[in-house]
């Protein structure tokens, strides 16, 4: 399945390059004139009759939902009886449903790497010989819900470990066994890093009295200048 | 007899006063016992035991004290655990409940000569205070404090996802006072939740501080 992602993923840049080509009418225009319609392979002519076959609101629901959750890599589209029951909602085989899902996805991704515009998207599904409505819908799809899943790929970072969550309990302290009649406000901060590979987050569990939790404070000001001045 | 100031009259026989209900045993010893100390003697026991109450290693200091002194070993121990009990139950509370008078006054009830309750009223409230007292803040039981905090503000411009990404993050590097050392990637929304929190956090120390309740004079 990777590979077949691959292949249409070169098919794709070629067809977006060739866009680009005809938008700066640079001499490539007519070298590349001839070869586009050779590259577009069996798999994306597979799945493109099967989705003109869908009824054009069932598709529109589709088309939601999967923008809904292309983002979540780790995790399917779908679960194993919502599939069994798309196949029989819009009666199509196992292998062409999977088909149908992954073309789409890949557009999707696709779109979001380039941030293209609706319009653009429209072109080159028509281009791909999708029916007009689909494709309509399709890129209307794209206008409304694109901007939130480009945002949701550039919130997902990856390092070895993030911090998930932030706690916090104030306490005040009023004795110890060294010394008696205390009142002194202690906070403890418990910060959940989580890590690709462990179970559950790992818990830090920190402590601050008054003094201690003014210098955080101001090194997090400070931080937050810095995030100031790069917009 | 009367002492004068003390409100309390003949009443430290039965023990109130800083030391609490019952004189511990090791204090009333180390009273006797200290009568006819040499000055000199006392002093330098004194600054041994303070040492030890600030924590530090005074084995060397006592051995010393121990051969050059005539005093018999049983008596010496007595002493020593009498002055570290008493200055420990003296240190333990804040100025503002425990004055110098009634502290002195107390001692004089345990029938301690005169300059010796100068020279423990000197420990006990006196310039070493402030030192005894972050001495103790070190050893009381507690969480992990942050010793050092270092930190990277980094913008990611391409990724595999996005061929214009431009996101910031931020990479953090705990080095708490277990020794531990924590590095780990902080989202930008994450950060502004921890900023929020640490501010509302100081808010409500304030409060607290300010609070009249909390103005509870012993």
């Amino acid at each position: 399945m990777h590979l077949m992602r691959i292949i249409k993923y070169f098919i794709w840049l070629t067809l977006y390059n060739f866009e680009l080509c005809i938008e700066k009418h640079t001499p490539l225009l007519n070298e590349c004139a001839g070869c586009v319609t050779v590259y577009i392979t069996s798999c994306i002519k597979e799945a493109v009759t099967y989705i003109n076959a869908i009824d054009i609101n069932k598709f529109t629901r589709l088309l939601s939902r999967i923008f809904q959750r292309v983002h979540l890599k780790e995790e399917s589209l779908f679960s194993k009886e919502e599939e069994e029951k798309l196949q029989s909602a819009l009666s199509l085989e196992k292998q062409a449903l999977s088909l149908v899902l992954e073309t789409v996805s890949f557009i999707i991704e696709q779109a979001v790497y380039h941030n293209v515009k609706p319009a653009f998207l429209m072109q080159q599904l028509e281009n791909v010989h999708l029916q007009t409505d689909k494709a309509e819908a399709f890129s209307q799809a794209w206008a409304s819900a694109g901007p939130d899943t480009i945002h949701m790929f550039r919130q997902k970072i990856f390092a070895p470990k993030k911090l998930d969550h932030v706690g916090w309990c104030l306490n005040l302290q009023m004795g110890q066994s060294t010394q008696a009649k205390q009142k002194a406000p202690c906070a403890t901060l418990e910060f959940a890093v989580s890590s690709e590979d462990a179970e559950g987050p790992e818990r830090v569990f920190v402590q601050f009295n008054h003094q201690e939790l003014l210098e955080f404070y101001n090194k997090l000001e400070i931080i937050q200048a810095q995030l100031d001045s790069l917009t | 007899m009367s002492v004068p100031g003390s409100a309390k009259g003949g009443v430290m026989a039965e023990g109130s006063g800083f030391l609490g209900g019952r004189i511990p045993v090791e204090i009333d010893a180390m009273a006797r016992h200290i009568r006819d100390l040499d000055k000199e003697l006392f002093r330098k026991i004194l600054k041994a035991v303070v040492s030890a109450v600030e924590g530090k290693d005074c084995r060397d200091l006592m051995r010393s004290i121990a051969e050059n002194s005539d005093v018999p070993e049983d008596r010496l121990s007595l002493i020593v655990a009498g002055m570290y009990s008493l200055l420990k139950e003296a240190l333990r509370l804040p100025t503002s409940s425990l004055k110098q008078e009634v502290f002195k006054d107390d001692l004089r009830e345990l029938r301690i000569s005169e300059e010796f309750i100068t020279d423990f009223a000197s420990v006990v409230f006196g310039n070493r205070r402030a030192a005894l007292e972050a001495a103790y803040t070190h050893q009381q039981p507690r969480l992990p404090s942050i010793e050092d905090l270092q930190w990277r503000v980094d913008v990611a411009i391409s990724t595999s996802s996005l061929v214009r990404a431009l996101q910031p993050s931020i990479l953090m590097r705990m080095k708490l006072s277990d020794g531990k050392i924590h590095q780990f990637e902080v989202p930008i929304s994450k950060f502004q939740d921890l900023r929020y929190n640490v501010a509302l956090i100081l808010k409500e120390m304030n409060d607290l501080e300010k609070r009249s309740i909390l103005k509870i004079q012993d």
